[in-house]
């Protein structure tokens, strides 16, 4: 019960701050004045179906003028713009959590749908698939090489890696993509493909798309695992390196237990909560690396959107969508890794 | 502080740290005195400048047999000559070219001419190894209008420019030099686009000719002249720009726009510096008080600021950081460096927190306390030098992620464009695709200055590790 209910306390503190950014980009918009830009767009895109409609049934110009100013000012009381963006905040605040914004400006899903949502909706697993994909692979790569490393400090291969982990902190995913790609791609004859989901056009049948996929997965793949695995690879040694020397270890191995069981049992057991930790507090990283990284290898996930949005005729509402999804992706995968930290951590289970 | 400077100086890793960073600072020191302050708006950004500079060209280094691409200025001439009426001025630009090719164009370029009686006249003539000379093209500005009042001013605001390797006027000269120096006779129109071979090169003996006329390059160092005469003593020439066009350019290259990437990656030393620098001392500012206020006064203040840095420890910074800086604009320091500066603080707080919590209850405090000292005096002049060095070291762990936070909204083009910046740079880059035509040279030096500059920080802040975690130090 203990376990539900700190799982409880964490899913709702996860929810507040969903919650506080949710409030903080609506204040924001609202003060700005962007909203009312937003909502306008809206309602023009409405009135214009609307103008269509009504043209059909009335013939006199001055007539259909009167009705349409009618029906923009029914409209402009359904969404609020005749009230002061703080009167609208409860309203707008349930608009960004349904994603309700209207349409975007250019992109557009396979389909030809502008509706953000849909297009939201299209996106999301392309970038879970291409996070998920690295956050497992650099986990379980971070965890397993420093543990090794912690087993044998101080020599050649401790020192490599230890550098390969500064640098790798200071490395930025973008430009690492662009390097990859200027290797790969560039010097290496088209070895790996520069970008995209899909070859143009993609292949026939369910294996080949698959492999298709695989293949231009690689490169972004390695990126995300190349700049996350140096620091968590780090940490997790430094830690590790505390617990072996630690009484306990040293009483363990007085005892007379073999060392293979030692380690699994007594060093790596108690080291894996607070390596779990180091994990969370990467989540950030991960989660701007995977928006560069998108944008590098012109992934066609939520990251890449943001760059469509930000550059050219920028997008408001899809900056919105987009910053709120963010926000909840990083709630959500911090929620299953707290998970994991309650399962690993029996003192927490009290 | 000077403990600090021992601990840094003690490890291998911080010396090597701080020589880095005192060579980034040099180089700093020395952009902020040598470039002007609005050298974004009015250099990096105004094509105006760049005009006459190849686009994506290698550096020099990367070919060492190629023609460089070279840019002579002269604002006053090289020789006066007194004339019955007004003067000749000399205007003489030494081009050395011991290569085996010609060059790719040589164009020349007048900025301002002022006359009061008649235009000035320019012949422009080449001067070539072997002691032949030239006459390739004549010019004047042109003659006053109607009304016009002397002095008159030409090509002030648009320069005068002729491209020497296709101008019809010198394809008729080089026919002639052609025909009086080598008996050789090629029409105007068989000399298209043949001209720098012809005019940086000489023909092949007949025996090797057998076909059409070839030229065989001609090394040596080469004289552009530019006889301007003018018909009144006060007549004025701004200045004459010879560009010799090559292969390559300067020591990083250019961009598409034929920016200098030199001068680009040389501004983004003290700009990435100032981010830096600026903000890790506000943020540690802010986290340091927001921690000390937090632990020593306890109560509704202490939950209030421990409940916001777990809000805002929680935000995915990037994310918000887009937002924020698309909403609000780009400039630096109103907006990028204060919002990366709000993201920050937290982490800090929370620790200096807790280290606040073991000193309230120490003997010292205690003792201030007795004595009447004041909560405000206690924080600040009592706990806040006991957490000194550690805030030190945390300090310098804040500059590198606020570098390549800074690097990012540039690389997302959300950077402020009135300082140029190497994710500015690296933003162009990726924006018209060099990274898939492999102009290397555009898109490996800013990122890797970017990469140094931020493990410069970070080798200090290694080398910091005893002082930044307590546990260690007390073992």
């Amino acid at each position: 019960m203990a376990i539900l209910r700190k799982l409880l306390l964490r899913a709702l503190s996860l929810i507040a701050v969903v919650l506080i950014v949710l409030v903080l980009v609506v204040v924001v918009l609202g003060a700005t004045g962007f909203s009312d830009r937003i909502l306008s767009s809206v309602i023009s895109e409405e009135m214009r179906a609307v103008r269509q409609q009504l043209a059909e049934t009335i013939r006199d110009p001055q007539e259909l003028e009167r009705a349409l100013r009618e029906q923009r000012r029914e409209l402009e009381a359904f969404y609020g713009l005749d009230k002061p963006w703080y009167v609208r905040l409860p309203q707008d605040v349930l608009r960004v959590l349904t994603l309700d914004l209207g349409e975007a400006r250019t992109v557009a899903t396979a389909q030809g749908s502008k509706r953000i949502q849909d297009i939201i909706a299209e996106r999301l697993p392309r970038t879970a698939l291409l996070f998920t994909t690295a956050l497992v692979i650099y986990f379980l790569i971070g965890v397993w090489l420093g543990t090794l490393l912690a087993t044998r400090p101080g020599s050649k291969l401790d020192r490599v890696l230890s550098y390969f982990a500064a640098v790798s902190f200071a490395l930025p995913s973008w430009w690492t993509g662009i390097l990859l790609i200027l290797i790969f791609y560039f010097y290496l004859g088209g070895l790996l493909p520069a970008g995209g989901m899909y070859s143009t056009p993609p292949p026939e049948g369910g294996l080949a798309r698959f492999l298709d996929l695989a293949y231009h997965a690689i490169l972004p793949i390695f990126t995300l695992v190349l700049v996350a695995t140096g620091p968590l690879m780090y940490v997790a040694r430094t830690i590790t390196l505390n617990v072996a020397q630690e009484d306990h270890v040293t009483f363990a191995r007085a005892k007379g237990i073999p060392e293979g069981l030692v380690r699994r049992r007594h060093i790596l057991r108690v080291a894996a909560p607070p390596i779990v930790t180091g994990l969370i507090l990467g989540l950030v990283g991960s989660i701007a690396g995977s928006i560069t990284t998108e944008i590098v290898f012109r992934w066609p996930g939520m990251g890449q959107l943001y760059f469509q949005a930000v550059s050219g005729q920028p997008d408001e509402s899809l900056i919105v969508a987009l910053t709120f999804v963010y926000t909840m992706l990083y709630a959500l995968a911090r929620f299953i890794l707290e998970i994991l930290y309650l399962i690993l951590d029996p003192r927490v289970r009290y | 502080m000077e403990s600090v400077l021992k601990v840094i100086l003690s490890s291998g890793v911080g010396r090597a740290g701080l020589a880095l960073f005192a060579l980034l600072t040099g180089i700093s020191v020395y952009v902020l005195v040598s470039y002007p302050l609005d050298y974004g708006s009015r250099v990096w950004y105004n094509p105006a400048v760049w005009a006459d500079n190849p686009a994506v060209k290698p550096p020099i280094w990367a070919k060492p047999g190629a023609v460089p691409h070279s840019v002579f200025l002269q604002e006053e001439p090289t020789e006066v000559r007194k004339a019955s009426t007004g003067e000749r001025r000399l205007y003489r630009f030494e081009i050395p070219h011991p290569y085996e090719k010609p060059p790719d164009s040589l164009s020349l370029t007048l900025t301002e001419a002022v006359y009061y009686s008649r235009p000035p006249l320019l012949t422009v003539s080449l001067t070539r190894p072997d002691g032949r000379s030239v006459r390739l093209y004549r010019y004047s500005p042109p003659a006053p209008r109607p009304g016009e009042e002397a002095p008159y001013v030409r090509h002030r605001d648009s320069p005068h420019r002729v491209d020497l390797g296709a101008d019809p006027q010198v394809r008729a000269q080089v026919s002639a030099f052609l025909r009086d120096e080598y008996g050789l006779r090629l029409s105007a129109n068989e000399l298209r686009g043949r001209l720098m071979e012809i005019l940086f090169g000489e023909p092949t003996s007949p025996e090797e000719r057998g076909g059409p006329a070839a030229f065989r390059p001609l090394p040596g160092t080469y004289a552009l002249e530019v006889e301007v005469t003018v018909f009144d003593r006060r007549d004025r020439i701004g200045a004459l720009q010879a560009v010799r066009g090559g292969e390559t350019f300067g020591w990083m290259g250019t961009d598409s726009l034929g920016r200098d990437l030199a001068q680009g990656l040389l501004f983004g030393f003290p700009v990435s510096l100032i981010i830096g620098i600026l903000t890790s001392v506000l943020a540690t500012l802010l986290g340091a008080s927001l921690g000390i206020m937090s632990g020593y006064l306890g109560g509704r203040v202490d939950l209030l600021i421990q409940r916001s840095a777990d809000v805002i420890n929680n935000i995915p910074g990037l994310p918000l950081l887009i937002f924020l800086v698309f909403i609000f604009g780009s400039n630096l320091f109103l907006v990028i460096i204060p919002v990366i500066v709000f993201f920050s603080w937290p982490g800090l707080a929370i620790i200096v927190r807790s280290m606040v919590l073991q000193l309230r209850e120490g003997q010292l405090v205690e003792a201030e306390r007795s004595l009447g000292a004041t909560r405000w005096r206690i924080m600040f002049r009592h706990i806040l030098p006991q957490v000194g060095p550690y805030l030190l070291a945390q300090l310098i762990f804040f500059a590198p992620s606020a570098i390549l936070s800074e690097a990012t909204l540039s690389f997302l083009g959300l950077g402020d464009t009135s300082l140029p910046t190497w994710g500015q740079i690296l933003e162009g880059a990726f924006r018209t695709g060099a990274v898939y035509r492999g102009y290397w040279w555009w898109v490996v030096p800013p990122g890797l200055l970017i990469v140094i500059t931020a493990v410069a920080f970070m080798l200090i802040a290694l080398s910091l590790e005893p002082i930044a975690n307590p546990r260690l130090r007390r073992s």
